[in-house]
């Protein structure tokens, strides 16, 4: 694209622009892109979670110039982080509560995809990456959480490898490949530590381009469902739509601050986050004698670990153990998150538009992941272990049932403009 | 269905919530005690009790003599000819009383106590010792049943007996009040609050500050945006 231009900024871009479409990407990504005018708070944690993603990997190089990857020395150099390194403790608990933040994030992210149908045709792929993406952010965390080499570090990290030893016939051998040792050791930290600043990062950025690419390709939603591109002004852009730059980004930053207020309130104030953030027995270094007497997760985890715990039976006929199947759920109620655009058969895409059902369904989804969120962290008892596999349903059925209400159920008209 | 739900929580309260935990070891509740590490003198007071009582069987290993000396503002003839002792000890060196990397008789290392267990299992612990002749150490604990700690405050506090409905009972006077023994314990668990997180004293001084930035940073922003957006409506 020829562009013309007066003075040596312009002379310095169009040079560029001869040789790279420059101009051409920053008026379709940002000064040009639309964005639609009017959505609510939920369309803010896109941004935060770029912003949170940034402060991770900022704090995450700092850490690595004073972290020890060896079984002997990693403890320690966190303490050493912690107290002799200058401000390193800074940097340690913004990486740590940036943790926190970023499961917070991503969860309301994602339930605010669920609740204005931000994966229906054609964001279809938006959402698959979006969920590639959290599958990711899991991973990191694990991986993560294993590097201080505290107890919580080393017992949690053997119960999820202990799943892929439940895996039939290759499990054993899988578990030692993962580990690299028969048991979790030095080597499994030096692993894990390469993986999570180099492979996993590297896969985070490649799929947050992607996200976003094709998230510009068909469009921001918006809490109405209501398609804007409909209605264009002379110059083509939306009648309801606004560019991205400077609009949006301006509107992005008070949120940010407001974030970073809360964000820094807890990092500053309460940097264990009563323990559910940095856990106690992981101030202890880990020790292969002695087991924690409660194995809990970190909260972000917690809803999924609890639907691991819950399945207390196996299918024995077919030689499946509880242990197995707990990993099948578990893993299944990740993967369903995938599938869910071709779940949703609505004609609508905003759950203000839609039936009853999936006004339900929504609320029994929600109620059940945040009861299982909690349950995840407590110790396990009779009542509790029934109350998780009632919840454990009522997390699938509404998926599940969602290609059959969402057919059926009545749906509201969807106005023309927002 | 959201009724069944409504009724299934019913069911469930009480049992599934508060299943019987207990928060403090063998005791339903800690006592409340929330440590100010910003208190120079209770931090010295605690410094001089660790020193004079826990010091010969515990370890400091990840806190170093002059981030002490310089944190607590010790004199450095202090530091040297009352805390530390030894020539061969440096003030960078790490706080070990010259004590080997593995206890003996298996006490552990302090500086991270307080943040493994808390700082009230900690304040109710040190408190709740008593004379119980089945142990080998001639005490037991409320807390921490079995304990292999011997109850080496029971000069200062006095000696204390359990009475069959599971109360403690004064037998014998220490050289403290009680009052002045939970102050005394107060010191205590602040020093090694601040041992287990000597950057605690400047976080808590000043984020107040980032926070007041990030105040003022949210009131520009929010007036910028809405001066833009004046565009668009």
């Amino acid at each position: 694209m020829e562009v013309q231009r007066k003075g040596m900024f312009s002379s310095v871009m169009s040079w560029v622009d001869k040789r790279l479409p420059l101009t051409e990407n920053l008026e379709r990504h940002l000064t040009k892109h639309p964005v639609p005018k009017k959505v609510n708070f939920f369309y803010i944690f896109g941004a935060l979670l770029m912003v949170i993603f940034m402060v991770q990997v900022v704090t995450g190089i700092w850490l690595m110039m004073f972290y020890t990857n060896t079984e002997e020395g990693a403890f320690a150099s966190v303490e050493y982080i912690m107290r002799d390194v200058e401000y390193g403790w800074l940097m340690r608990y913004m990486h740590s509560t940036g943790a926190s933040a970023f499961f917070f994030l991503m969860y309301f992210h994602m339930f605010r995809g669920l609740l204005y149908g931000s994966y229906q045709k054609p964001k279809e792929l938006v959402w698959l990456f979006g969920c590639f993406l959290l599958f990711l952010l899991m991973a990191e965390g694990f991986l993560g959480y294993v590097l201080p080499w505290g107890q919580m570090s080393y017992w949690a990290a053997n119960v999820i490898l202990s799943l892929f030893g439940a895996i039939p016939f290759i499990g054993p051998d899988l578990q030692v490949w993962i580990q690299g040792d028969y048991v979790l050791s030095g080597a499994t930290l030096s692993r894990f530590f390469a993986l999570h600043v180099v492979v996993v990062p590297l896969l985070m950025i490649a799929l947050v381009v992607f996200h976003i690419f094709a998230l510009h390709e068909v469009g921001a939603g918006n809490p109405e469902g209501v398609n804007i591109e409909k209605y264009r002004d002379e110059s083509g852009m939306p009648l309801d739509g606004a560019p991205f730059h400077p609009y949006k980004t301006l509107s992005a930053l008070p949120a940010i601050g407001v974030f970073f207020i809360v964000f820094f309130g807890i990092v500053f104030f309460a940097p264990e986050g009563g323990g559910y953030f940095l856990e106690k027995p992981n101030f202890e270094e880990a020790n292969f004698l002695k087991t924690p007497e409660h194995i809990a997760p970190v909260w972000y985890y917690a809803p999924f670990y609890s639907i691991l715990r819950a399945i207390t039976f196996g299918i024995p006929f077919l030689g499946i153990t509880s242990k197995f199947l707990g990993f099948i759920i578990f893993a299944g109620s990740i993967a369903i998150l995938f599938v869910i655009p071709w779940l949703d058969r609505s004609k609508v895409q905003s759950i203000r538009y839609k039936g009853v059902y999936s006004k339900i369904g929504m609320v029994v989804f929600a109620v059940s992941f945040i009861t299982l969120g909690y349950l995840g962290t407590k110790p396990v008892n009779e009542m509790r272990t029934l109350l998780a596999q009632i919840c454990t349903l009522l997390y699938f059925l509404p998926l599940i049932l969602m290609p059959i209400y969402t057919k059926y159920e009545k749906t509201l008209e969807v106005p023309e403009r927002l | 269905m959201f009724k069944l739900a409504l009724l299934f929580f019913m069911l469930f309260a009480g049992e599934t919530w508060s299943a019987g935990e207990k928060e403090c070891g063998s005791l339903e509740y800690c006592d409340e005690y929330k440590s100010n590490v910003h208190d120079l003198y209770s931090l010295q007071r605690g410094l001089g009790l660790y020193k004079n009582y826990c010091s010969s069987c515990h370890t400091l290993k990840y806190l170093r003599w002059n981030r002490l000396q310089r944190d607590l503002d010790i004199p450095e003839s202090i530091l040297t000819e009352d805390l530390i002792g030894s020539p061969e000890v440096k003030t960078s060196d790490f706080i070990t009383f010259g004590l080997p990397e593995i206890s003996a008789i298996g006490a552990p290392d302090l500086t991270l106590r307080t943040r493994v267990r808390g700082e009230e299992w900690i304040y109710t612990y040190l408190r709740t010792f008593y004379d119980d002749i089945d142990q080998p150490t001639g005490a037991n604990n409320l807390v921490y049943p079995g304990t292999a700690m011997l109850n080496v405050l029971s000069g200062l506090q006095g000696r204390q007996e359990l009475t069959p409905d599971g109360r403690l009972l004064k037998s014998s006077d220490g050289t403290m009040t009680k009052e002045e023994f939970d102050l005394a314990i107060g010191d205590l668990v602040t020093f090694l609050a601040y041992a287990s997180e000597p950057a605690r004293i400047t976080r808590e001084r000043n984020g107040i500050f980032v926070i007041l930035f990030f105040i003022v940073f949210t009131a520009v922003m929010w007036l910028l945006n809405r001066e833009y957006t004046k565009d668009i409506k």
